[in-house]
C-alpha cells in the first residue's frame, strides 16, 4: 500500500479523537458524581482539567489542518478529516459542559431536582456520546440514526424536568419567604434549569457526532442540520 | 467542494439559441473540413440534434500489436469544459487522448476499434483526413516543443502551412494567439527572437499559442505542466481556465490535485485501459462511486 506514513497519521488521528472523547466522558461522569455527592474536590479536578482538554482539542485541530495542507486528502479520507475536525469541537464543548455541571454541584446546596432524575438524564446523554464515538471509531454509519433518534426522548425528559421546577416555583407562595430566602431560591432555580439545559446540550453534541460520522462513512448529510 | 460547479462556468455568456445555431453551422462546416472525399451519408440527423457533447466514444478499443491498451471506452466529453484524464502509468490515458485526434495512427501495429465521434462524425471513417482533424483538435505535449524558429514564426506556422497567410492578417492572428496564451505581454517586444530562448513555462505557452492560432475547437493536453516549475505550472492552469471560454480542453495529468483544481469533469482510467469512472470532478474527489477509484485517488494503491 502506498502512502504508509499518511495512512499511519490518519489512523493516529482517529485514535487520538477517541482518546480525547474517552477523557471527556470520564470528566463528564466525574462531574455528574460531584454534583450528586457534593464532592468539591472531585468537582475542582474536573474544572481544572478542562485546560488539558482544550490543549488536546487545539492539537487535534492543528493535526487536521496539517493533514489537509500537506496530504491533500480526497474522497473518504477527506470526509474523515473534515468530520473529525468538526467532531473534536463537539467533544471539547462536552468538556466545557462537564465543568459547568461540576460547578453547579459545588454551588448547589439544596437540589431542586431529585438526584436520581439528574443521574437518569445525565447518563442518557453520556451514553449517547459514548455510543456516537464508538460508531465514529468503526468508520461506518451503523447506529448513527438510532443514537440520534434517542435525543428526542432526552429532550422530552429535560423538558419535563424543567417544567416540574417551574411549576413548583409558581406553586410556592413567596409571601412566606424572606428576601434572602427568595434570592437563594431563585439562584437554585436558575442553576438547576441550567443544569438540565447543559445535559440536554450534551445530547445535541452526540447527535452532531452521529451526523458527521454518517457523512464521513456514507457521504450522507441526512443528519446535518 | 474543491472545484466549481461545472454548470456555473461561463454563465449565459451566449444566448442558448445562438449557441445551437452555431453548433449546427459548425457541424455542417466541419463535415466539409474534415472530409476530403465524397460524403457517403447524410448528416441531417446529427446536425439537427442539440448536443453539448463535442467528442463521444462508443466501445473504443486500442490495440498495440497483441496488447490491448483501451477496453471499450464509452465517454462523452462536454463542450467548453475542462475534462481531466487521470490514472496510474500504463492505464491508457495518453492512448485515449491520442486517439481523439488520431495521433495513434502514426504508431506501427496500432489498431482502433469502436467509434469516436467529433460533433457526431466518426473520425475513424475512411473519408476523414487526419491532418484536417488535427487542425480542429490540437495537441499540447508534456515537454514544450517549439520549433527552432522565431516566436512569431512559431505561432504563424500553422496558418502558413494552411496557405492562409494571404487571407488573414498574420500579425493580428499572431498577436491574438499570443494573447490567448497569456504570453503577449512577455514577448511582444521580441517576436523575432527564437522560441527556444524562452523559459520552459513560456515555451509551453508558446506551444499553446501555436496550437490555438489555427482556431481549433478542442485542445488535447498531455501532462502539459509536468516539466514545469510550480509557478510556471500555475500560469498554465490559470490559462486553461481562460481557454475553456473558447475551446474544449481535455487534459491528461499525473497530478491529481491539478485535476481537482482545474477540471470540471474527471475520467479515471485503471487496470490497463479501462475507463472506471467518469463524473463531475467534485464527485470524483469527494465521493467516488467505484471503490477502485477511491483506493486510487486516496493513494491506497497505484
Amino acid at each position: 500500500m502506498a502512502r504508509q506514513e499518511y495512512r499511519r497519521r490518519l489512523d493516529k488521528l482517529r485514535t487520538d479523537v477517541c482518546a480525547m472523547a474517552d477523557l471527556v466522558l470520564d470528566r463528564y461522569d466525574d462531574a455528574l458524581e460531584a454534583y450528586e455527592t457534593g464532592n468539591e474536590e472531585l468537582a475542582q479536578t474536573v474544572i481544572e482539567g478542562d485546560h488539558d482538554i482544550n490543549e488536546q482539542y487545539l492539537d487535534l485541530e492543528g493535526n487536521c489542518v496539517e493533514l489537509l495542507a500537506l496530504q491533500q486528502p480526497v474522497a473518504g479520507d477527506l470526509r474523515f478529516i473534515a468530520s473529525s475536525f468538526k467532531i473534536v469541537t463537539d467533544i471539547e464543548r462536552i468538556g466545557d459542559l462537564a465543568t459547568n455541571l461540576a460547578g453547579y454541584g459545588v454551588e448547589d446546596a439544596e437540589p431542586l431536582l431529585p438526584l436520581e432524575d439528574v443521574r437518569d438524564i445525565g447518563e442518557t446523554a453520556g451514553t449517547m456520546v459514548e455510543d456516537a464515538i464508538a460508531v465514529y471509531e468503526t468508520g461506518k454509519a451503523e447506529g448513527t440514526w438510532e443514537i440520534a433518534a434517542r435525543d428526542d426522548d432526552l429532550d422530552e425528559a429535560c423538558q419535563n424536568a424543567s417544567e416540574r421546577i417551574v411549576r413548583e416555583l409558581i406553586a410556592n407562595d413567596p409571601s412566606t419567604l424572606t428576601d434572602t430566602e427568595i434570592e437563594v431560591r431563585l439562584a437554585d432555580v436558575s442553576r438547576t434549569l441550567l443544569l438540565i439545559r447543559d445535559i440536554e446540550r450534551v445530547g445535541d453534541h452526540a447527535v452532531n457526532i452521529c451526523a458527521r460520522t454518517l457523512y464521513m462513512a456514507e457521504n450522507d448529510d441526512g443528519l446535518i442540520y | 467542494m474543491m472545484a466549481r460547479d461545472p454548470d456555473d462556468r461561463n454563465p449565459a455568456s451566449k444566448p442558448r439559441e445562438t449557441e445551437e445555431t452555431d453548433t449546427t453551422m459548425a457541424t455542417a462546416q466541419l463535415e466539409d473540413e474534415l472530409i476530403t472525399t465524397e460524403v457517403e451519408t447524410g448528416s441531417t440527423e446529427r446536425a439537427g440534434r442539440p448536443d453539448e457533447t463535442v467528442v463521444a466514444t462508443t466501445g473504443l478499443t486500442v490495440h498495440y500489436g497483441d496488447d490491448q491498451a483501451l477496453w471499450d471506452v464509452d465517454i462523452e466529453i462536454p463542450v467548453h469544459k475542462v475534462t481531466a484524464i487521470i490514472g496510474p502509468s500504463g492505464c491508457g490515458k495518453s492512448t485515449f487522448l491520442r486517439s481523439i485526434n488520431r495521433m495513434n495512427d502514426q504508431i506501427d501495429g496500432c489498431r482502433i476499434g469502436g467509434e469516436l465521434h467529433f460533433h457526431g462524425k466518426n473520425v475513424y471513417d475512411e473519408d476523414v483526413d487526419p491532418v484536417a482533424l488535427r487542425r480542429k483538435i490540437g495537441m499540447v505535449f508534456q515537454k514544450p516543443n517549439p520549433f527552432p524558429k522565431s516566436i512569431y514564426d512559431n505561432v504563424a506556422y500553422g496558418l502558413r502551412v494552411q496557405g492562409k497567410d494571404d487571407e488573414v492578417d498574420l500579425d493580428a492572428a499572431v498577436e491574438d494567439a499570443l494573447r490567448g496564451a497569456a504570453l503577449w505581454d512577455e514577448v511582444k517586444d521580441k517576436l523575432d527572437e527564437s522560441g527556444l530562448e524562452l523559459s520552459g513555462g513560456q515555451q509551453q505557452r508558446l506551444c499553446i499559442a501555436r496550437t490555438i492560432a489555427t482556431d481549433p475547437e478542442v485542445l488535447l493536453m498531455d501532462e502539459p505542466t509536468s516539466a514545469l516549475d510550480p509557478v510556471a505550472a500555475s500560469k498554465i492552469e490559470d490559462l486553461i481556465d481562460e481557454l475553456v471560454e473558447e475551446y474544449t480542453v481535455v487534459i491528461v495529468t499525473h497530478n491529481m490535485q491539478q485535476a481537482a483544481r482545474i477540471s470540471d469533469k474527471t475520467a479515471v482510467f485503471l487496470n490497463g485501459g479501462e475507463l472506471v469512472e467518469f463524473d463531475r470532478t467534485a464527485t470524483i474527489f469527494e465521493n467516488p462511486a467505484d471503490d477502485r477509484v477511491e483506493d486510487y485517488i486516496t493513494g491506497k494503491f497505484g
